[in-house]
């Protein structure tokens, strides 16, 4: 198969419907009113705020995790022990604290996204770390490179696929995250549009935004992290 | 002459010892093949050589001066592994290249090092291959090109051909010795097949069993027929591999 073959047989038309249904989406919230059904730009940006600084905000932490666990076995350890706690967090708890700390601001979500999100991602990353092949690293030592030009030569490149690895889980859950938190305390977000249509009895939205969610996913997988990984597995 | 390479004394203990004690000493120039059973601690001892590995006891001398373990050596050394380790996800030249760095040199000048050690390992064309894209036989020459690239002191070979099958074997130890021929380098080559070392070395240590000593230096400049020679280096490891086993409870 082509590489333009691939891209008609799963982008394009995706691209299309997905143009469509945001189109149907607006005409439908210029009809029923912003309240019931927000405009697709709103929404984007309340998800697109929590994905950007809870979601962004674990990735970077996890990469200062995985830089640690590189530098210092000592550190490596703790890494590992911290993330093993908060692996076996459950949302709920983030959720109840990020409302008792944040109250009704879009802080509540964003923070319970970082907390859900950052031991995914930064597990794979220091896995990704643990895993360089130390052959490779002892030919760097025969030939004298530098640190800093074994980190940039061998450890990233090995350690990439990992991280966007970690990543794909990682947007995954903070997307469901994202909008289990909605529905506790805040007042805008696909999580409360959720819940208040629930209330008023709108069953057939609870259904549409369950499907704009699924869809938002697959696009951002197939987009986003697929062409990712097939450019970083280049070499291959 | 100067000695290129002193080995003094060199033993290694793990849980128990492996190298007893060993010594000799290599010219410049000079193509030294490392015969022994398996397991006598050929492999440790040119890490020892290599300084990836430290020394139980003993001293080994490069230009004389000390190798230590870690230490980086103001003499440049080569290593062909047995596995090829080049970065899958660099090109041949860039792998090259790379080991280049450190040496301080302008890009636009690692880059044609490169590509003209790469030529006269016979990849010429394969530049910008990747190495999964290469065949086995392929990225042991392009290891073989980044070990020649820094222009070492000594290179030090450890089965580097262990992995190819029996015709590129005999590709390769022809490469090897013309490349040997046109370079003039100090080589250190580790097999544990007799046939590849009269081939192409001008000097053959053999080892004895564990814990292993030096059992026999052979200079390989055709005054021995070359098929007694195989017959009595053949007769001796055998001896020393029912050494190491009757040493052994059975």
């Amino acid at each position: 198969m082509s590489e333009r073959d691939l891209a008609t047989r799963l982008h394009l038309p995706t691209l299309g419907v997905t143009a469509v249904i945001v189109a149907g989406w607006s005409l439908l919230s210029w009809r029923y009113g912003a309240y019931v059904l927000p405009s697709p730009l709103s929404v984007v940006r309340g998800v697109g705020e929590i994905l950007l600084v809870g979601f962004g905000g674990a990735v970077v932490i996890a990469l200062l995790t995985g830089l640690a666990s590189f530098l210092s076995p000592r550190a490596r350890s703790v890494v590992h022990d911290f993330l093993a706690v908060l692996n076996a967090t459950s949302v709920f708890v983030w959720i109840v604290i990020s409302i008792i700390w944040f109250g009704l601001s879009n802080w509540a979500p964003i923070f319970t996204t970082f907390m859900i999100t950052l031991p995914v991602v930064a597990s794979n990353i220091v896995e990704g770390v643990e895993n360089v092949d130390r052959r490779l690293l002892e030919m760097g030592d025969v030939y004298r490179l530098s640190g800093r030009e074994k980190f940039r030569a061998i450890v990233i490149p090995s350690t990439l696929p990992y991280l966007v690895a970690g990543m794909k889980v990682g947007f995954g859950l903070a997307l469901k995250v994202s909008v289990v938190a909605e529905i506790f305390g805040v007042t805008s977000g696909i999580g409360y549009i959720m819940n208040y249509s629930r209330e008023i009895l709108a069953t057939q939205m609870v259904f549409v935004w369950a499907l704009v969610m699924i869809l938002v996913m697959m696009v951002t997988d197939k987009l986003v992290f697929d062409s990712l990984s097939r450019r970083l597995a280049r070499w291959r | 002459m100067a000695m290129k390479l002193q080995v003094v004394g060199v033993g290694k203990d793990y849980l128990i010892p492996v190298i007893e004690r060993v010594s000799f000493s290599v010219e410049a120039g000079e193509f030294v093949c490392l015969l022994g059973p398996n397991g006598c601690g050929k492999t440790t001892l040119l890490r020892i050589i290599g300084g990836l590995e430290p020394a139980t006891r003993g001293t080994v001398l490069l230009d004389d001066r000390p190798v230590v373990a870690g230490d980086a050596h103001s003499r440049k050394v080569g290593v062909v592994f047995q596995e090829d380790r080049l970065l899958p996800w660099m090109t041949l030249a860039e792998n090259v290249a790379l080991v280049l760095k450190p040496l301080g040199l302008p890009a636009a000048e690692r880059r044609a090092i490169a590509r003209r050690h790469l030529g006269l390992a016979g990849l010429a064309g394969f530049e910008d291959y990747y190495p999964g894209r290469t065949s086995g036989g392929m990225r042991q020459r392009a290891a073989i090109a980044r070990a020649l690239a820094i222009e070492p002191d000594v290179l030090l070979m450890d089965e580097p051909f262990g992995a190819l099958d029996a015709q590129n074997r005999r590709i390769m130890q022809n490469e090897v010795r013309r490349i040997w021929k046109e370079t003039r380098r100090t080589i250190l080559f580790v097999t544990h097949s007799i046939e590849e070392a009269v081939a192409i070395g001008t000097t053959l240590i053999m080892m004895s069993a564990r814990p292993s000593r030096l059992r026999e230096t052979i200079r390989n400049d055709g005054r021995i027929e070359r098929a007694k020679l195989i017959d009595d280096l053949n007769t001796m490891i055998m001896e020393e591999v029912e050494r190491q086993q009757g040493g052994a409870p059975s």
